[in-house]
């Protein structure tokens, strides 16, 4: 009896054992707080940081790890201790749910020194919210080197509530619009370059004829509808979202705010994307499909796209040349159509420091010798030298490597335009890019934060509706297009579309006034 | 009379070899597309489709897979090694729960059982769930994580106990007790013992929850050499989406994703092995599930 006793008393401590050592197991602690590196004797930085603690920093970003990122971040780390007497862990979210752990890392309050934001993860909201550490003052006293380095205007431009709370990239892109297509196709079948609508629908109808296997344009879900309506419109703030809550804002006059759906135009539109259907332009199972619209193209099922940004372009190019190197896409840039080109918002890509943070001014510290130090900048962007990548005679960069490739680590936000490499194809985008220069003009839409508290359930709401009725009416699968249209409208109606647009309305009226647009 | 016999049956088995002939068919159908798929050149997938003999035959997609085999190696091992502890320890504080929670001289059992219950009609929710895990438990990145959440199933927990109540006759556990047994004895010897079919339950269910498993490793786990296999397959199908979905409207720029072909393939590695190992395995879970039914 009593050595049963013993036996289950073992079997028990053996169990806690097994479990405590689990938890230990992957957790690297924070270096033996002030005794590690160097001693305690109040060291500081080279910009008079006090630095006497070693620290460990928690840096997120969005995305999959490339392979090799313990090999850069024991590199980083050898440097970091030198520097900043701390070290980096560098997360990533995968893609997996990332919208929920994104919020997840900024409200639960787990230590979080450094985290990507952008107006798609809806930096503007977090911020409006308090999510992010003000760095106004920090800037200049703790990385006064990047606070210089950024144009002021772009530190204006970020600003929410009137504080800095991220640090936006300084490398001018454009992410705007463009039709792509297959140059050899075009070329070969004599068709018009698809530089109008007409001129796509003629393209389209030639594709069709000649080539009646394929399906002319790369559609996947509405994937192309804003394209469509940026190429044909001049809105405000298409880039991203399409019209917002069927409001068309003009670029050109953006305190004319006009109603979108249910109107004329919008009517039209729709036949237009009717005819495109029936005529086997697009596919019939358009919102089932898994295809993306790049895969579409690559493979020579499609041959023409329509909304893709310059970058997007070249790398799905050179990603068709790899299997057929006879092909060609061609790029056809919207701003030359429109007379202007927005580039992107500083909002666009950026790092801030989290409210969470337990080690801001080191975490600011670190940033600024990624983004304005070459060897962290190219560590990070690149890899490691010989091993990953090599520079040209020309200056160009060539990847040696899959385990990390260029900008592996997705580090948009700290490229550093001065340091930057690019591929040699790149000079096809460059060239683009400066011709959009000579008609830049900039964003006015991004800097505006909508705060949809007010309408939240209803904006739920018109989301489904929106999927129900307008979505099969985008794509060309509604028989009647006009009752379908009538349809969707009364029952946005219904969902509360009409509280929706005057709240948004208001607010931005109310942005343009404060941000002094007109 | 006889003859009549023969024909209702050889009609029923008619029925029966016939229907379960479909059914069958159509379990396999979807598996031999993915496995046509995964050999398939993946040009031809997109402009064509699937077929269920490859059009034309490549073994690109295995080729990408088995570039890095180490990733999918280690979630293999990671997963197995959640699976194998998780169950284990799982089945004995069950068990051990469920023996207590029905024992008549547990005065508070109908207490506890109420809380136990109570938890799984009123949580907390995702947020505080998280925060205790990571900020109080500290338990981000390590394996632990991927065990310790899934320990105890309210469910499981009243099964067993209502199971235990059933196999067990009161009678049994005190003449035990004369004889001299204490309540580690007679729970090791008698209610393990004689309630093997729940147990092999739980088992099943409770290992089928940690080899499906892909929700934690996306929370907890931020070191790519301790995903579990679910998530990492997971997490490349979304990736999948994610470009399609977002990577236009936010301008990002991300190599090329996993194509058609290379996808079907990774499933084929990753379910091919348990396709292979279930028939063996399911031997002992049928003869677990039928021990106390044969003897009623």
């Amino acid at each position: 009896m009593r050595r049963n006793i013993k036996l289950v008393a073992a079997f028990l401590a053996v169990m806690l054992i097994l479990l405590t050592g689990c938890m230990g197991g992957g957790k690297s602690e924070p270096g033996g707080g002030g005794s590690g590196g160097g001693g305690s004797g109040g060291r500081t930085s080279a910009s008079g940081l006090d630095i006497s603690q070693r620290v460990e920093l928690q840096f997120y970003m969005l995305g999959d790890a490339p392979v090799d990122l313990p090999l850069i971040e024991a590199e980083i780390n050898k440097m970091l201790v030198e520097d900043l007497n701390a070290t980096v862990k560098f997360n990533f979210t995968t893609w997996t749910d990332w919208e929920q752990k994104y919020r997840l890392l900024l409200t639960s309050g787990q230590p979080v020194d450094l985290i990507f934001t952008a107006e798609w993860t809806q930096y503007q909201a977090y911020a409006k919210n308090g999510a992010f550490l003000a760095l106004d003052d920090l800037l200049p006293k703790v990385a006064p080197k990047l606070y210089a380095f950024v144009p002021q205007e772009m530190w204006d431009a970020v600003r929410i509530d009137g504080k800095i709370q991220t640090v936006p990239a300084t490398w001018k892109e454009y992410v705007t619009f463009g039709n792509v297509w297959r140059e050899d196709l075009r070329e070969k079948y004599n068709l018009p370059i698809p530089d109008s609508l007409e001129n796509v629908e003629k393209y389209l109808a030639g594709i069709k004829q000649n080539e009646p296997d394929m399906i002319p344009l790369a559609a996947n879900g509405l994937f192309h509808t804003p394209g469509y309506y940026d190429f044909k419109y001049e809105p405000a703030g298409v880039a991203s979202y399409g019209f917002p809550y069927g409001l068309y804002i003009p670029y050109d006059d953006p305190s004319n705010v006009q109603q979108f759906w249910g109107s004329e135009r919008h009517l039209e539109d729709l036949l237009v994307m009717k005819r495109w259907m029936d005529n086997g332009y697009i596919s019939r199972n358009v919102l089932t499909t898994q295809d993306t619209a790049h895969t579409m193209l690559v493979t020579g099922k499609s041959a023409l796209m329509m909304g893709d940004n310059p970058n997007r372009w070249n790398s799905t190019n050179q990603d068709m040349k790899s299997t057929h190197p006879d092909w060609e896409l061609g790029y056809y840039p919207y701003p030359l159509k429109k007379g202007y080109a927005t580039p992107v918002h500083p909002i666009h890509n950026g790092f801030a420091i989290p409210i969470s943070s337990q080690n801001p001014e080191r975490a600011l510290a670190f940033y600024e010798l990624m983004v304005t130090d070459k060897r962290y900048n190219w560590l990070t962007q690149y890899g490691i030298e010989g091993t990953h990548f090599q520079v040209t005679e020309d200056g160009y960069y060539e990847g040696l490597s899959d385990s990390f490739k260029r900008e592996g680590m997705n580090g948009w936000a700290w490229r550093n335009p001065e340091y930057m490499l690019f591929d040699e194809s790149f000079e096809a985008v460059n060239e683009i890019f400066h011709e959009l220069d000579k008609i830049a003009k900039p964003d006015i839409f991004t800097g505006f934060a909508e705060d949809w508290t007010p309408y939240q359930a209803e904006r739920a709401a018109l989301e489904q509706v929106r999927q129900q009725y307008l979505h099969p009416l985008e794509v060309g699968l509604v028989d009647d297009v006009e009752a379908g249209l009538r349809t969707f409208m009364e029952k946005a109606k219904e969902a509360g579309l009409e509280t929706i647009q005057k709240s948004y309305t208001e607010q931005w009226l109310n942005y343009l006034k404060e941000a002094g647009i007109q | 009379m006889k003859v009549k016999d023969a024909e209702y049956s050889l009609l029923f088995k008619t029925i029966a070899y016939v229907m379960v002939t479909i059914f069958t068919l159509v379990c396999l159908f979807p598996v031999l597309l993915i496995i046509s798929g995964s050999l398939t050149d993946n040009e031809t997938i997109v402009r064509n489709g699937f077929g269920l003999i490859p059009e034309k035959f490549s073994l690109d997609g295995y080729m990408y897979v088995f570039k890095y085999p180490t990733a999918i190696l280690r979630a293999y091992g990671v997963t197995i090694f959640t699976t194998v502890v998780g169950t284990a320890l799982g089945m004995f504080f069950i068990t051990m729960a469920g023996f207590v929670l029905q024992r008549k001289d547990f005065k508070y059992r109908n207490q506890f059982a109420f809380y136990i219950y109570f938890t799984t009609l009123f949580g907390g929710g995702l947020v505080p769930w998280y925060i205790m895990l990571t900020k109080y438990m500290k338990l981000m990145d390590t394996y632990t994580v991927l065990i310790y959440p899934g320990l105890m199933t309210p469910f499981l927990i009243i099964l067993m106990r209502s199971f235990i109540k059933s196999a067990i006759p009161d009678e049994l556990v005190e003449s035990a007790k004369i004889d001299g047994a204490n309540d580690f004895r007679i729970y090791r010897s008698i209610v393990l013992r004689l309630s093997m079919p729940g147990i092999a339950t739980v088992g099943l269910f409770l290992a089928l929850q940690y080899w499906n498993d892909w929700f934690l490793s996306s929370l907890f786990i931020n070191d790519t050499r301790k995903y579990q296999l679910q998530f990492y397959l997971y997490n490349i199908i979304n990736t999948v989406q994610f470009i399609r979905d977002m990577a236009i409207s936010s301008g990002v720029s991300i190599g090329n994703p996993p194509t058609e072909a290379m996808r079907m393939a990774m499933s084929v590695v990753v379910t091919g092995p348990i396709v292979f190992l279930y028939p063996f395995v399911q031997r002992y879970f049928v003869k677990g599930l039928t021990i106390g039914a044969v003897k009623g």
